[in-house]
Parts: C-alpha cells; sequence; structure tokens
C-alpha cells in the first residue's frame, strides 16, 4: 500500500467522514431531502474509492453496501426510517473506526461484522428489484446523454447535474450491462465472496473502455505516466464512461491526483476541491505573529505621521499602510475561525444513543450552528459540551411517564444554541426537564462538608446551583456510566475557565435548567488590563477582573496574617503583587496604588498594584525555552510601545500567594 | 549557507604555514563563531546559530531560574535570554558596548539568546584540532563538547544541544 497515497486518502476520508457525521444527523430531521441524500451517497461513495483504489477490502465491503442503501433511499426505494437509521449509523461506525485503525498504523483490517453486512444487503434489497447483486449502482450509466454543447470534462453546473441524475433515475429497470450471474445462483441472495470476486473480474473483463497496456501489472501500483495515459483514455471516451461503476481494479480512483476521472455524475458540481488548500495552523499562528508585527510597525508610523503634518503624502500613505494592515489582521483572524457546527454535529448522535439507552424521548434542536469561532476553541469545547449535553439527558429530562405525570409532553426538548455577542460567543444548553431544587444542593453541601448549615442557608438559588460545579458534587444517587461520579461539573468549568470563559447556571424546579457559557471568540487575541510596577508591565485578562478602586489603608484590615480589603460589607482578601512581581517594592506609600478585584471560580481576590494603564488588546505569545514552567504566567505579549508585558495567569498567581 | 561548503571548508589563509602546519591543518573543518567570556575564547557550531544581536531591553522575569536574565523581542517572538556566565559559574560582568546576545537555534521551534561578553569572529576549526574535555568539574562538562589548539589560541566549543537539554 502506498503510505504517502494512504495519507492522502485518510486525510480526505477522514474530513468526508466528519461531515457525513453532521449530514447523517442532519438526515434524521429531514430524511427526504434530496440534497442531502445525494451528498450522503457521494459520501460513501468516495470513500469507498480511495479504499478501492488501496485496495482496503474490508472498508469497501461497508462502503459499497451504504452507498447502495443511500441509492436507493434517494431513490424512493427505501424508507430512511428509525431501523434504518440505526443500521447505517453503525455501519458509519464501522468506517470511522476503520479509518481510526488505519491511522493508528493498522494495515491488515478484520473483516466488518457479517451481520452488520447483511443488515445492509437486507435494507438495500428489502423490495425486490430486478436488479445485479453487484450492482455498483445501475451499471448501464453509459445510456446517459449528455445534452449537446455539453464539455464532458468540464465543470458541470447545477442544472446540468440535477438533468444527469434525473435521466439516470428515469431508468431504474437498468439493462445490466452483459453482466450475468452463473446459473443458480439467487440473484437476491447473500453472495459468497468467491462469487463476488468472480463477478468482480468478469465485470473487469468487461470494462472494454479502459484498457492497459501490454506489460502492466493490474494489480500492481502505477507510475504517474500509466496514470496519466489512463486518465487521457478515459477522457477519450465521449460518454461519461466510468460513471458510478468502480473500477476497482484497473482505473484506480484518483484520491490524490487531480480529479478528471472521479465519476462525473457523483462530483460535486463545482470544483471545490481546488478552491481549498490545507495549511497547518502552526503557519497560520507565524503569519497572525507577522500581522502583529505589522500592526506594531504602523502604530509607530501613525504616531510619527501626527508630529509632521506637513507631509501630506506621506500621511495618505500611512492612512492607506493603516486599512491595509486592519483589514488583513481582520483577514488573517478570520481564516482560523471555524463554524460551530464542528462541534455540534456530534450531538444528535449523543443525545439519540442515550436518550434509546435511558428510554427516554428527546428531541435535540440545534441553534446558530453557522457561528463563527476559533479553530482551537471549536476543538476545546467539544468535551465540556458533550459533557452538559449527556447531563441535560441524563439528569434534565424526566421519564416520559413522569413527564406525562407532570403535564408535560412526553418528548423532552433540550437545545443547544450558539451566538455571537460582541467579541463573546454564547454558548447555551436549555433543557425542559425537572430543573435543580437550590434546597437539595444545600442541603447536600452540608452533608458533604462543604459548608456549614448557617452559610448554606445564606447562600442565594444562583450560588446554590454553582454548587454542583464544586469538585466532588454529585446529587445522583445511583451513578451511571453517563454522569453523577462528581468529577464532571467540575472539569466542565475548569476547562471553560481556562479558554477564558465564564460558565453560569439557572434553573426552575420543574420547569428546566439552562447553562450559559460565555467564551472569547478567539484564544490568540485577549482583552486585558494592563497595570505596572515601574515599568515592569503586566496584562491581567480582563474577563477576570470585576472592579478597581484605590488603595485605601483604612478600609483594611490583617485577619489572621492575611491582609484583607473590606468591599461593601464583605471581606476580600488582598495580593500584593510586589511581594512577589517586584521584591525591591517601596511599600512606605501605597497612597497612589489600585486595588483590582478579580474573579477566579467563585473565589475573588483584591490584587494590589502600582498603577493601571487601562485596557489593551494583546496577542498571547508563550514565554520562550526555559521559563515555560513558572507558575503565574500565562505568557508574554509585545505591547504597542514595542515593550514585553508580561500576561499573568490569575489561578497560578493565587497558588504562588498561597505558599508564599 | 550549504552543507557541503561548510563540511568541506578549508581552513583560513594557510599559506603562511609551514608544510607541517598546513597537514595539521587540513581534512574536514567546522565553521564556528568565536566569542568571549571574562577573557577565554568559547565557539559555537555556526549551523546552530540564528543571528548575533546587540543588547536591547531585556524584560526580568520574576521566578524564573537565576541564570536566566530575561525575555527579549525578537521581531516579534519571545526569547529566553541566558546569562552564559552564569551557566559556567563565572562572576557577572556589567552589559557594555560589546555585549552581544548570540540567537542559537535549538530545534525549529526553540530559539534561545546567549549573553556573551563579545563576539569575535566565525573561523573554520579543523576537526583534528578538536580534542574532547576531560574536565575535573562535573555538571558543568556536558556542555562543552571539546576544546581545539588553533592557531595560538585554546577555543572552547559549546555544545548547545546539551546545555538547554533540562
Amino acid at each position: 500500500m502506498d503510505e504517502e497515497i494512504l495519507q492522502d486518502f485518510l486525510v480526505e476520508a477522514s474530513e468526508l467522514v466528519e461531515n457525513l457525521d453532521g449530514q447523517l444527523a442532519d438526515l434524521a430531521n429531514s430524511p427526504t431531502d434530496s440534497d442531502l441524500l445525494n451528498a450522503i451517497f457521494r459520501g460513501f461513495h468516495t470513500v469507498k474509492g480511495g479504499a478501492g483504489f488501496l485496495g482496503v477490502t474490508p472498508l469497501i465491503e461497508v462502503c459499497h453496501r451504504a452507498e447502495n442503501v443511500f441509492d436507493k433511499i434517494r431513490n424512493g426505494d427505501v424508507e430512511y426510517d428509525d431501523a434504518a437509521a440505526d443500521i447505517i449509523v453503525s455501519a458509519f461506525d464501522v468506517i470511522s473506526d476503520y479509518l481510526e485503525a488505519l491511522k493508528a498504523g493498522e494495515r491488515e483490517l478484520e473483516d466488518a461484522d457479517p451481520a452488520l453486512l447483511t443488515a445492509l444487503d437486507i435494507l438495500w434489497k428489502g423490495k425486490p428489484v430486478a436488479e445485479d447483486p453487484v450492482v455498483e449502482t445501475p451499471a448501464s450509466d453509459s445510456d446517459l446523454q449528455l445534452a449537446e454543447g455539453v464539455d464532458p470534462d468540464g465543470d458541470m453546473t447545477d442544472e446540468e447535474f440535477e438533468a444527469l441524475l434525473s435521466q439516470r433515475d428515469e431508468e431504474p429497470e437498468v439493462a445490466p450491462s452483459g453482466l450475468a450471474l452463473a446459473d443458480g445462483v439467487d440473484p437476491d441472495g447473500d453472495m459468497t465472496d468467491d462469487e463476488f470476486e468472480a463477478l468482480l473480474s468478469q465485470r473487469d473483463g468487461e470494462d472494454d473502455g479502459l484498457s492497459l497496456d501490454v506489460g502492466v501489472d493490474p494489480e500492481g501500483d502505477m507510475t504517474d505516466a500509466e496514470f496519466e495515459a489512463l486518465l487521457k483514455e478515459g477522457d477519450g471516451e465521449a460518454d461519461i464512461e466510468p460513471a458510478v461503476a468502480e473500477p476497482i481494479k484497473v482505473a484506480p480512483k484518483p484520491v490524490v491526483k487531480p480529479k478528471p476521472t472521479e465519476s462525473k455524475a457523483d462530483n460535486k458540481p463545482k470544483a471545490m476541491a481546488e478552491s481549498t488548500v490545507r495549511v497547518d495552523t502552526k503557519r497560520l499562528d507565524e503569519i497572525m505573529n507577522l500581522v502583529g508585527e505589522l500592526v506594531l510597525v504602523r502604530n509607530r508610523l501613525l504616531t510619527l505621521r501626527g508630529s509632521d503634518t506637513e507631509q501630506e503624502e506621506l500621511a495618505n500613505v500611512v492612512g492607506n499602510l493603516d486599512h491595509v494592515t486592519t483589514d488583513l489582521q481582520n483577514s488573517v483572524m478570520k481564516t482560523r475561525m471555524q463554524p460551530v457546527k464542528k462541534v455540534f454535529g456530534r450531538f444528535p448522535r449523543v443525545v439519540r444513543d442515550l436518550s434509546k439507552k435511558l428510554g427516554k424521548e428527546i428531541e435535540l434542536q440545534l441553534e446558530g450552528e453557522e457561528t463563527d469561532l476559533d479553530k482551537n476553541l471549536v476543538e476545546a469545547l467539544a468535551d465540556p459540551l458533550v459533557h452538559l449535553v449527556r447531563n441535560s439527558v441524563d439528569h434534565g429530562v424526566e421519564m416520559p411517564d413522569e413527564r406525562e405525570a407532570a403535564g408535560k409532553p412526553r418528548k423532552g426538548i433540550v437545545v443547544l444554541a450558539a451566538q455571537q455577542e460582541g467579541d463573546h460567543i454564547l454558548l447555551s444548553i436549555t433543557d425542559d426537564g425537572k430543573g435543580m431544587d437550590p434546597n437539595v444542593l444545600r442541603q447536600k453541601a452540608v452533608e458533604k462538608g462543604m459548608m456549614d448549615e448557617m452559610a448554606a442557608s445564606q447562600l442565594d438559588d444562583k450560588s446554590a446551583f454553582e454548587l454542583i460545579m464544586g469538585a466532588g458534587f454529585s446529587t445522583a444517587e445511583v451513578v451511571s456510566d453517563i454522569s453523577g461520579r462528581g468529577v464532571g461539573m467540575d472539569v466542565v468549568k475548569t476547562m471553560i475557565t481556562k479558554l477564558n470563559g465564564s460558565i453560569e447556571i439557572n434553573s426552575e424546579l420543574g420547569k428546566g435548567s439552562q447553562i450559559n457559557i460565555r467564551v472569547p471568540l478567539t484564544l490568540a487575541i485577549l482583552p486585558t488590563l494592563m497595570v505596572s510596577f515601574g515599568i515592569d508591565s503586566y496584562a491581567i485578562p480582563l474577563t477576570s477582573v470585576q472592579e478597581i478602586f484605590d488603595y485605601d489603608a483604612s478600609q483594611t484590615n490583617k485577619i489572621d496574617g492575611q491582609m484583607m480589603v473590606r468591599l461593601r460589607e464583605k471581606s476580600i482578601p488582598l495580593l500584593f503583587l510586589s511581594d512577589w512581581l517586584a521584591p525591591d517594592h517601596d511599600y512606605s506609600d501605597l497612597s497612589d496604588h489600585k486595588v483590582i478585584i478579580v474573579a477566579i471560580g467563585n473565589q475573588r481576590a483584591g490584587l494590589v498594584v502600582q498603577q493601571v494603564n487601562g485596557q489593551e488588546e494583546v496577542v498571547i505569545k508563550p514565554l520562550g525555552v526555559m521559563m515555560t514552567h513558572i507558575e503565574g504566567y500565562a505568557g508574554a505579549t509585545i505591547t504597542g510601545n514595542g515593550s514585553i508585558a508580561l500576561i499573568l495567569d490569575l489561578p497560578g498567581v493565587i497558588q504562588r500567594f498561597q505558599y508564599l | 549557507m550549504e552543507m557541503s561548503v561548510m563540511d568541506n571548508a578549508k581552513p583560513d589563509d594557510t599559506s603562511f604555514l609551514s608544510d607541517e602546519e598546513q597537514e595539521k591543518y587540513s581534512g574536514p573543518s567546522m565553521r564556528c563563531v568565536l566569542f568571549e567570556l571574562n577573557s577565554e575564547i568559547y565557539g559555537i557550531n555556526v549551523k546552530k546559530i540564528r543571528e548575533v544581536l546587540r543588547v536591547g531591553t531585556i524584560r526580568r522575569v520574576e521566578g524564573a531560574n537565576p541564570n536566566v536574565l530575561g525575555v527579549i523581542n525578537v521581531r516579534g517572538v519571545i526569547v529566553t535570554v541566558v546569562d552564559t556566565r552564569q551557566s559556567y559559574s563565572i562572576q557577572p560582568k556589567i552589559v557594555d558596548d560589546l555585549s552581544r546576545i548570540i540567537i542559537v537555534e535549538l530545534d525549529s521551534e526553540n530559539i534561545v539568546g546567549m549573553m556573551v561578553d563579545c563576539v569575535l569572529e566565525v573561523k573554520d576549526i579543523p576537526e583534528k584540532q578538536f580534542e574532547p574535555m576531560s574536565s575535573t568539574k562535573e555538571g558543568a562538562s556536558r556542555y562543552l563538547q571539546a576544546i581545539a589548539h588553533f592557531q595560538g589560541n585554546v577555543i572552547i566549543l559549546i555544545d548547545v544541544d546539551n546545555m538547554f537539554d533540562a
């Protein structure tokens, strides 16, 4: 197997499988959408094509059948009902598993579960149709005629494509193009492998359009030249020769190469493949970095221009540079963006499987799937969201009977929504389940020894809900394998905090719960508050900053060796950052110092700094070699004047002060 | 620079040398950047060096290793600067006009700056001249790859990969 081609195939196939995942989810909602059905058909078909080229037989077997099933479904011969969905979804799982195995370096795949193959076979042969069992879908595609004046090699328009499809669909009674079954073979029965092979070779023998040159080993790898030659030969055939028929051995399907032979009828109408390029995110980061530098240079130029108004020409040029740089910066930012659909796509599956397992009836609604956010965020959000959705399904929504008794429809609804709010994304998971009882939570907190009864009774409802995000807090009486171990919400909270995001819980007993997550649009740019000691400046993530006020010694107390500041009837511990950041700082006069109240999780602290310089959006850069492990820093950044500011990592800062 | 050029480069002008010395300096050589620390000459393979910078503002980072001077901004990349003197247990010296920061490439992603007293020149040193270090000092010796006696000088060759492994 050619490693290089295999790797390219894996990249392409993984992408297709990812798309298929989403498309299959969509299909559950609109099982008759013909565009969708065609897309899914093409997806399986293309994966099969690649697998065929590489000779990954078990993968071909499954894709082949899935493709056939979808061919039936899109023709309306088979209905995509729940039973069909189950089979297709498990076939899909098997395909993803195969790809994972190939990625993991396995080269000999086990055959797929015969039960699944049979199930697929039954599905696509469900209604007796006189068709060749091998049916690489109707093999008489050569009957399809192109409209006059159409360049068979040119890209197709949508209309042409549709026309061809319907033309083909009109001819269900396909002449099996010379493929004959051996006597005594039941056309509808399962085939043995031998029979399959025999048919394949029979077909290959018939494949008169494409012939190999003398001396070419049909099983061997092709040279590029041979491949090209075959391509030409194939293109020379006026009609769409390879069409759906799958040349498994003779004319390998190009996986990496430009795809002229890619059966036209199945290809996307527009040459999508050529309009995109895969770029390593590292390279994007580099570009981002350089753009950042360019912005700094521009800023300096802008200051220079300000002092010399006489040179109008120069001013104009700098003005232009200003615009171009801003646009460039935005464009580069956009290249890192991906629709949140990428994460949402997996949830219909999660909810479907889970509700089936639990015997619940749940409908998942997705909103705002097209919202864009940073690629890294998309990936980082996947796990916390899965956890929250599982929680909603497991704990939130009640059993159908219970719901009915409470006067609600049997079917519960879970809504997963995303929307942009300024420079933030708001993600919310809402269910119409039983909601949470703040009193139960208060009581639980006392039982677990997290607080005494007094403190618990003083918690407002919202704070009581937030208790569930504490480590080791679980109210589930029975720990299931789905949720309820009391680690989940804690982990979710930590992950969201790490992304500079916040999490908020609303709930109404009997009506349902809503969890809101706010994360910044991008991880690359961080809004910060710039503070400094002397000339050394530090950046504090703005999301954590609650308020800033002047340091006033009369408002402080020393309690148990810890300085505290009184703020609206509450005492908040003070952390003198200079203890750590400026050891030789002069403490005699702190009158011009400022206190910055920050919130880290449900903890608050007041950071005492010498100077507050205002807000700045910064690009986070890693600290260099030998510095990445230092607690308390999230990285560094270059400020508008070209100097370096260190970005504080607040949880780390707090840790540090606990040991001081 | 082409690898082959470097590896087979001849030592600097040897025409004034006797035949015997010519023989000594022949064969493959390594091109090194030579710099001074406390009046000793050190060398680093030129392949490992990205650039040499004048000393600008170094931002101190509280909590870093004692042998780290801080970080600098090299065209948008934050680079750690190491006090090379401290790494070799040499008493510190105030930065002056001759002080330089040598930017060393550890691998394709990581670079680090080494503060040195001054940078002397780039020289091709015949590999025959290198002899492995037999230092009595544990720890420090793992940074030092070899010493070379060359044109009347002792040159200490630094193994940067080992130096920043930790």
